[in-house]
C-alpha cells in the first residue's frame, strides 16, 4: 500500500504547493503575514491532532511543547550556535520530544481522564517555569535571525509552507503505516490492539513523542516569525484554547488543521474589523467545540462528507467500482509450519470474580493443526477461557502454555507476539481505517498480494474499502481475516459466526475447518452454532458453570446425554428469545 | 550618590518649558494625504482593561481635530485590542503598520506590546510613544519610549523612598514574576543597591499570581522586615493587606507600585490599619489640582473616567501632537521618527520629569513619583513634591 | 524546623480549598459520571455574583444566598448541557467537553466581571480561631475545613444509606438501565449538578478573600482541585480530602524554601504524578473497552 500513501502525499503537496503560490502571488503583504500564522498555528493543530484525534488522548498541555522549541531556539539564536534558523527549529522540536515521553509515561498507565488532568497540571506547571525565564536575547533586544532566504515576509511564508508541507506529507505516510493503524486501534480499543501484539504503551509513547516534536517545531518557527516571544504565547490558556479548536474542526486531518488555523488566526481580524471585543473568539470556540463533540462529527468531517455527496452527485455513477475481472483465486502462499504436537495447553485454569468462581480447574488441550470447539451455555466460561489465555485476566490459577513453554507472567500484548491470537465476541475493528489497513495491522510484514488472497477467501471487502462503509457481518469476516493471516500457531476464535446468516455460517464453517491446512495454525473456535460446530471441529469440549462436562469427537460428545441435559436445553430457550 | 527634591521653583519652570515649547512650533506641518494616521496596541479584553489609556489618547486627538487640528492636519487615530495574546499583539501591529499607514503610534497601554512588537516597530521605521509601559522590553527598546515611570523605576524609587524617607533599616522585596520580567527587577533592585550602597535585607522573586499569601507574609515576618516592596497588581494588593491584617502582623510598611494605585483598592480596604505606601506614575490622579488641570479637563469633554492609566494616553497624545507641531513639511513617519529621535527634552505638568525619545538604544526618560499613602479608604498624597531618581546611566 | 512547621500551617488554608473543590469534583464524577473542569468557574460565578449585589449595597445576608443560588444555577446550565447532549458518550468527551466550556466560562467571567479589577470581597468569617505555629489560622481557613470534612461525611452517608443514594450510584454506572427501572434520571443529575454548584460557590465565597479574587484565578484552582481529585482516583472522598489538604500544605512548605519556591506553582502537577504513578501501577487495560 506504499502506492495509497505516495498517492495522498503528492495529492497532500500538490494541494498546498499551489495554495502557496497562489498566496505568494496574489495577497498583499499583511495577509502573508497573517497566512503565516494560520500556517503554523496550523502545525500545531496538527501535533494535537496527532494525540487526540487519532491517538485519543486528551491533552490540554501542546503550547507548552512548543514553548520547549520556542526556548531552544532562542537560546540556539542567542549562542550563534552553527546550522541556521532551519537546524535551530528541529533541535527545538527534538528538545520537546523527551518532555513528551515524560508526559506520555503516565499515559501508560492513566486513562483519558486522568491523562487529562495530569496534562492540565504539566501546563500549569509549565506556565509558573516558563514566567520565571525571559526569552533569549530579549533584554539585550536580539531577535531571531531568519536564513537570508527566507528573511522577507513571503520568503518567511514559504518557509513556513514547505515545513508544513513535510509535516503533512510525513504524517500521511505515517498515518498509513503499522504505526498509525495502531494508534487508531488504541483510541479504539487498547484491548484489541494488544490482542494484535500492538505494544500499547509503544503506541502512546511514539503518539506523544511525534506529537511533541511537532508541536516544538511548530514552536520555533513561531520564534522566528515573530522574532521575540513571551511566555504568554504557551500559557494553559493557549493550550485550553487550542484544544477547543482541535476538537471542533477535528486537527488529525490536514484540511481541519488548516481551518483550526484559520479560525485561530483569523477570528481576531474579523472581530478587529467589525469593532467587536476580543474575547468572543475564546466564546465562539468554546461553543463550536461542544457543537461538534455533541453530534460527534469534527468541521471537517462535516465538509469531507458534504463534499463527497456533492462529488458523487456530479459524477452521475455510484462509486461502487465494478469488478468484472475474473475472481481467478489468488495464491494464499504456504501455510506457515509451527512446531507440531500440542499447540496449547490449559490445565486447572482457577478464576475467581470477588466470590463468582467463575472458571474451576478447566483443562483443554488443542493440538497443533487442528480445530477444537469450545461449547457451552452463555455464562458457562468460554469467554473468560479466552481472556485467560490470551492475557487479559489480572490473574488466574493453573497454567497456560503454547507449544508447550508456559505463558504465565507474560501481558497480553507479547502472547500475541509469540502467536496466541484472538478475535472478539463484539468487533472491535477501528472505524477509520480501512479493511487493508486492518489487515497489515493485524499481521505485520504481510505482502498486499497476500491480503487481496485471504481477504477473497474470506469473501470480504476489497482492502481500499473503508470500515465504516462496511457492514457488521463482513466486519465480523475481516476479522476473523486478520488473525488468521498472522498465521499464528493458536487462533482463538470467538463466536466468528454471531450475527451471520445461516448460509454465510456454513460457509464460514468450510473456511474454518480448512484453516489448519491452509494456514497452518490451530484454531479454538467458540461458537453456538452448533451446524458451524460440527462442520468445523475435529474435538469438542463442552463447559458448563466453570467446568468441563464433556470431551471428544464432536459426534459423540453432542449425543451425549449430559451434554444434551446442560446444553441444548439452554440453547432452545436461546433461540426462542 | 544623593536623589534629588525639585522645589515649586522648579515646578514653575516646567509650567514655562511647556510654554516655550509651544512658542517654538512656528513651522507649520503639512498632510497632503489627508488625516495623519496614528495607532496604539492595547490590552482591551482579557485579563486586563487598559483602555482607559488609548481612550485618552482619543481624547486629546479629538480636542485637536475638533478646535481645527495640528494646522490644519486631522489626527486619525486607531485603537487596536491585543486581547493579551501575542499573536493578536503582532497582527494588530502589522495592521496599523502595513494597512492604517501610521506614522506612530501613541498611548499604547499593553501588558505585552513592546515585547511582542518592538522589533516589528524598529524595523518599520515606526516609533511608539507608549502611554503605559509594563513590560520590560517598553524601557529596553530603541523603538519606544514610554511617557510612564515604570514599575522597574518605580521599585527604585519606593525602595530608596523606604530608606531615606520612611527610615525603614530592613527592606524585603516580594515579585510576582511574569513573562520573564524577572531580569528587570533584579536590575531595579541592584540599582538601588548601588544607589545606596545598602543591601536589600531579603528579596523573593516567587510571589504567586494566584494562591494563598500567607507564607510570604510569615516569611517577612519571621526575617523581621521593616518594609515589604511588592509588584502586586490591583486585585493582590487587596489581598494582600487582608492577609496580613488576618494573620495580625504588625510594624511593616508596605510598599506598592502604580499598579495598586485605583480608587478600587482603597475602597476595597477601608478599615486597615496597616501603613501602605505607593508611588504614581504621574501627578496622582486623585488630586484636582492645578497641574492635573488640563487632563481633567480633556476627560471631562469626552466624558471618560479620570483613571492613572488617561493620564498615560493623556501625556503621550499631548508627546505626539506636540511633535507633529514642531515638524516642517509634511508628517510621513520618516518626519515624525526624525523629530522624536532628535530628542528634544519635553516638559508638562503632569509629570515629573522632562519626556525624551532620542536615539539611545533604550528609554527610561521618566524617574520621578509621587508617594501615596492610604488612609481610611482613600489614597493620600505624602508630599507635594516629586520624588525625584537621578538619571540612570 | 520551626520555620518549616510555620509554613506548613500557612499552607492549611489552600489546603481546605482544594480539598473542599476536589470532594466536589469526585462528587460529580461519581453521581453524573462527569470530570468537571468547570467546577471552580462555576463557583466562582456563584461568588462573584454575591459581589456585585455586595458592591451595589445589598446585605450580605441576602446577598449570600443569592450567590448560591447563582453558583447553582451556573451548575444547572451546564448539567442541562451535559445530560441533554452528552449523557450517553464517554467520560473522555465528556471531560473534553467541560474543558472547552472553561475556555468560554472564562472569557465570558472576565469580561463581566471586568478582568482583573479588584472587588471589595467580604469577609463571610472573618478573624482568627487560634495561633499555631506563629500563625494565625483564620476563621476561614477552618470552616474551609470543616465544610469539606461535614461535605465528606454527609456525602459517603447518603451513598450508602439513603434509597436516593442508591439510585444515583445506580445512575452513574448504568444510566440506561437505571431510566428503565423507573429513576428520573435527568431530574437526579440535574439535582447533583446544582448541589455541586451552591456548594463549590459558598466554599470560594469563603476563600476568594485570601485569593487573588479574578475570575480567571478563582476559575483555575480546578487544576490543584482536580489534582486532589485524582489522589482520591475518582472514588474516594477521604482520600481526596486528605490529598487537597496535603497539596496545600506542601505548597506551603515549598514557599519555606527557597530553592524550591520558585516552582511551587509545579507541585500540584509533581504530587498527581507520583500519586498516579503509584496507584495505578497495576492497571493495564480501560475498564470499559
Amino acid at each position: 500500500m506504499k502506492h495509497a500513501s505516495l498517492k495522498a502525499a503528492l495529492r497532500t503537496a500538490l494541494t498546498l504547493g499551489i495554495l502557496a503560490v497562489l498566496i505568494y502571488a496574489f495577497l498583499p503583504k499583511y495577509w502573508i503575514f497573517l497566512v503565516t500564522a494560520i500556517f503554523i498555528t496550523g502545525i500545531a493543530l496538527q501535533s494535537l491532532g496527532l494525540v487526540t484525534g487519532r491517538t485519543g488522548m486528551i491533552s490540554l498541555c501542546q503550547m507548552s511543547f512548543a514553548g520547549v522549541g520556542a526556548w531552544v531556539t532562542g537560546y540556539l539564536n542567542v549562542a550563534e550556535a552553527p546550522g541556521g534558523l532551519i537546524l535551530w527549529i528541529v533541535l527545538g522540536g527534538l528538545a520537546a520530544v523527551p518532555v513528551g515521553v515524560v508526559i506520555g509515561l503516565p499515559a501508560l498507565r492513566l486513562r483519558g481522564i486522568n491523562l487529562a488532568i495530569v496534562t492540565l497540571g504539566f501546563a500549569a506547571a509549565f506556565d509558573t517555569v516558563l514566567a520565571t525565564i525571559t526569552f533569549p536575547g530579549q533584554t539585550a533586544f536580539i531577535q531571531v535571525v531568519r536564513p537570508s532566504w527566507f528573511e522577507s515576509d513571503g520568503g518567511y511564508f514559504a518557509l513556513v509552507m514547505i515545513v508544513y508541507v513535510a509535516i503533512a506529507v510525513a504524517l500521511e505516510f505515517v498515518n498509513r503505516s503499522r504505526l498509525g493503524a495502531s494508534w487508531l486501534a488504541v483510541r479504539h480499543s487498547e484491548r484489541a490492539a494488544a490482542a494484535h501484539g500492538v505494544s500499547v504503551p509503544m503506541a502512546k509513547l511514539s503518539a506523544f513523542a511525534i506529537s511533541a516534536f511537532i508541536s516544538g517545531v511548530s514552536g520555533g518557527l513561531l520564534a522566528g516569525y515573530l522574532g521575540t516571544l513571551v511566555a504568554e504565547n504557551f500559557n494553559m490558556m493557549q493550550s485550553l484554547a487550542l484544544f477547543a479548536v482541535a476538537s471542533m474542526v477535528g486537527a488529525h486531518f490536514t484540511l481541519g488543521a488548516v481551518a483550526g488555523g484559520a479560525m485561530i488566526t483569523l477570528f481576531p481580524e474579523l472581530l478587529r474589523r467589525l469593532g467587536l471585543p476580543q474575547d468572543i473568539g475564546n466564546v465562539f470556540f468554546a461553543v463550536g467545540a461542544v457543537q461538534a463533540m455533541s453530534t460527534g462529527e469534527t468541521i471537517s468531517e462535516t465538509w469531507v462528507r458534504l463534499g463527497s455527496k456533492l462529488a458523487s452527485r456530479f459524477r452521475r455513477k455510484p462509486a461502487a467500482v465494478a469488478e468484472p475481472e475474473v475472481k481467478t483465486a489468488r495464491p494464499l502462499g504456504t501455510p506457515a509450519v509451527h512446531q507440531p504436537g500440542v499447540a496449547l495447553e490449559v490445565s486447572g485454569l482457577t478464576v475467581r470474580y470477588g466470590n463468582v468462581l467463575a472458571l474451576d480447574k478447566v483443562s483443554l488441550k488443542v493440538p497443533s493443526r487442528t480445530v477444537v470447539g469450545l461449547i457451552g451455555p452463555n455464562g458457562a466460561g468460554k469467554s473468560t477461557t479466552v481472556d485467560a489465555i490470551a492475557g487479559f485476566l489480572p490473574r488466574y490459577e493453573g497454567s497456560v502454555s503454547l507449544n508447550g513453554g508456559p505463558l504465565e507472567g507474560l501481558l497480553a500484548t507479547e502472547r500475541a507476539r509469540l502467536g496466541v491470537r484472538r478475535t472478539w465476541q463484539t468487533t472491535r475493528i477501528a472505524p477509520e481505517l480501512t479493511v487493508g489497513d486492518y489487515i497489515r495491522l493485524a499481521a505485520p510484514g504481510i505482502r498486499p498480494a497476500e491480503i487481496e488472497a485471504v481477504l477473497e477467501w474470506f469473501d470480504c471487502p476489497v482492502p481500499e474499502a473503508a470500515i465504516a462503509s462496511v457492514d457488521a457481518g463482513s466486519r465480523r469476516l475481516i476479522d476473523v481475516a486478520g488473525v488468521v493471516a498472522a498465521r499464528p500457531p493458536v487462533l482463538l476464535l470467538d463466536e466468528p459466526a454471531a450475527g451471520q446468516s445461516y448460509a454465510e455460517a456454513l460457509k464460514l464453517g468450510d473456511r474454518i475447518a480448512s484453516i489448519p491446512e491452509v494456514f497452518g495454525s490451530a484454531v479454538l473456535l467458540i461458537e453456538h452454532d452448533m451446524d458451524l460446530v460440527r462442520k468445523a471441529c475435529s474435538d469438542i469440549t463442552v463447559f458448563d458453570f466453570g467446568r468441563v462436562i464433556a470431551n471428544g469427537a464432536p459426534q459423540t460428545v453432542l449425543s451425549s446425554p449430559i451434554v444434551q441435559k446442560a446444553y441444548m436445553g439452554v440453547e432452545l430457550e436461546e433461540q426462542v428469545a | 550618590m544623593k536623589m534629588l527634591f525639585t522645589r515649586p521653583a522648579a515646578l514653575a519652570a516646567v509650567t514655562l518649558g511647556s510654554c516655550l515649547l509651544a512658542g517654538t512650533a512656528m513651522a507649520a506641518p503639512t498632510c497632503e494625504d489627508g488625516a495623519i494616521q496614528v495607532g496604539s496596541v492595547s490590552t482591551i479584553t482579557g485579563p486586563v482593561d487598559f483602555s482607559d489609556g488609548p481612550k485618552g489618547a482619543k481624547a486629546v486627538f479629538d480636542q485637536i481635530n475638533e478646535a481645527g487640528g495640528i494646522s490644519g492636519c486631522k489626527i486619525e487615530y486607531t485603537m487596536a485590542d491585543d486581547k493579551a495574546d501575542p499573536q493578536v499583539a503582532a497582527q494588530a501591529a502589522r495592521d496599523l503598520i502595513d494597512n492604517k499607514n501610521v506614522v506612530a503610534l501613541a498611548g499604547g497601554a499593553s501588558l505585552l506590546d513592546c515585547a511582542v512588537n518592538a522589533a516589528t516597530y524598529k524595523r518599520n521605521g515606526v516609533l511608539s510613544v507608549q502611554g503605559v509601559g509594563v513590560d520590560p522590553m517598553c524601557f529596553n527598546a530603541p523603538s519606544v519610549s514610554p511617557v510612564n515611570v515604570g514599575p522597574y523605576t518605580l521599585t527604585t524609587a519606593m525602595l530608596d523612598y523606604a530608606d531615606k524617607e520612611l527610615k525603614d533599616e530592613k527592606l524585603c522585596a516580594f515579585f510576582i514574576i511574569l513573562g520573564g520580567t524577572q531580569e528587570a527587577y533584579a536590575a531595579a533592585v541592584a540599582r538601588w543597591e548601588k544607589m545606596s550602597g545598602k543591601k536589600i535585607h531579603l528579596i523573593d522573586m516567587t510571589l504567586p499570581l494566584q494562591g494563598d499569601l500567607t507564607p510570604y507574609l510569615i516569611k517577612a515576618r519571621d526575617n523581621g522586615c521593616d518594609a515589604v516592596l511588592t509588584n502586586q497588581v490591583e486585585p493582590g494588593v487587596v489581598q494582600m493587606i487582608n492577609t496580613a491584617d488576618a494573620q495580625k502582623i504588625e510594624g511593616i510598611d508596605w510598599l506598592f507600585l502604580a499598579s495598586g494605585y485605583t480608587e478600587g483598592v482603597a475602597k476595597a480596604l477601608p478599615n486597615t490599619k496597616q501603613p501602605v505606601y505607593l508611588g504614581t506614575e504621574w501627578e496622582p490622579y486623585t488630586e484636582a489640582n492645578e497641574a492635573n488641570g488640563d487632563w481633567m479637563k480633556t476627560m471631562d469633554k469626552a466624558g471618560l473616567p479620570k483613571t492613572a492609566f488617561s493620564q498615560g494616553g493623556y501625556l503621550a497624545a499631548k508627546v505626539l501632537a506636540d511633535t507633529i507641531a514642531s515638524i516642517e513639511g509634511p508628517v510621513t513617519r520618516e518626519s515624525v521618527s526624525a523629530k522624536l529621535m532628535e530628542g528634544k527634552a519635553m516638559k508638562y505638568p503632569i509629570a515629573g520629569s522632562e519626556y525624551v525619545f532620542g536615539d539611545a538604544a533604550k528609554h527610561a526618560p521618566m524617574q520621578a513619583t509621587k508617594v501615596m499613602k492610604l488612609n481610611a479608604g482613600k489614597w493620600e498624597p505624602i508630599s507635594k513634591d516629586w520624588y525625584v531618581l537621578p538619571a540612570a546611566e | 524546623m520551626n520555620s518549616l512547621l510555620t509554613s506548613a500551617v500557612a499552607g492549611l488554608s489552600a489546603g481546605g480549598a482544594y480539598a473542599i473543590l476536589g470532594v466536589c469534583a469526585i462528587f460529580t464524577y461519581r453521581l453524573v459520571a462527569v470530570v468537571n473542569f468547570t467546577g471552580a468557574a462555576i463557583g466562582a460565578t456563584g461568588t462573584f455574583v454575591m459581589v456585585a449585589l455586595y458592591e451595589s449595597g445589598v446585605p450580605l445576608a441576602l446577598a449570600v444566598p443569592v450567590g448560591i443560588v447563582a453558583g447553582a444555577l451556573a451548575a444547572l446550565a451546564v448539567g442541562l448541557v451535559m445530560a441533554t447532549w452528552f449523557s450517553g458518550a464517554a467520560a473522555s468527551t465528556k471531560a473534553a467537553v467541560t474543558a472547552a466550556l472553561l475556555v468560554g466560562i472564562i472569557a465570558v467571567g472576565l469580561r463581566l466581571t471586568g478582568g482583573q479589577h479588584p472587588h471589595n470581597f467580604p469577609d463571610l468569617i472573618p478573624g482568627s480561631a487560634f495561633r499555631l505555629a506563629g500563625v494565625e489560622v483564620t476563621w476561614a481557613a477552618v470552616v474551609t475545613i470543616a465544610i469539606s470534612v461535614l461535605f465528606t461525611f454527609i456525602t459517603e452517608q447518603f451513598l450508602a444509606r439513603t434509597q436516593t443514594g442508591l439510585e444515583l450510584r445506580a445512575l452513574s454506572q448504568r444510566p440506561m438501565a437505571a431510566e428503565l427501572i423507573g429513576i428520573r434520571v435527568k431530574l437526579l443529575a440535574l439535582s447533583v449538578w446544582a448541589v455541586m454548584g451552591a456548594v463549590t460557590a459558598f466554599a470560594l465565597m469563603v476563600i476568594a478573600p485570601q485569593r487573588a479574587p479574578d475570575f480567571m484565578s478563582l476559575s483555575l484552582l480546578v487544576v490543584p482541585a482536580l489534582a486532589a481529585a485524582l489522589i482520591g482516583a475518582f472514588a474516594s472522598f477521604r482520600a481526596a480530602l486528605a490529598g487537597g489538604m496535603a497539596i496545600g500544605i506542601i505548597e506551603g512548605l515549598a514557599s519555606g524554601l527557597d530553592t524550591f519556591s520558585q516552582y511551587r506553582g509545579a507541585i500540584p502537577f509533581l504530587v498527581i504524578l507520583a500519586v498516579l504513578m503509584w496507584s495505578q501501577r497495576g492497571a493495564r487495560f480501560d475498564e470499559a473497552r
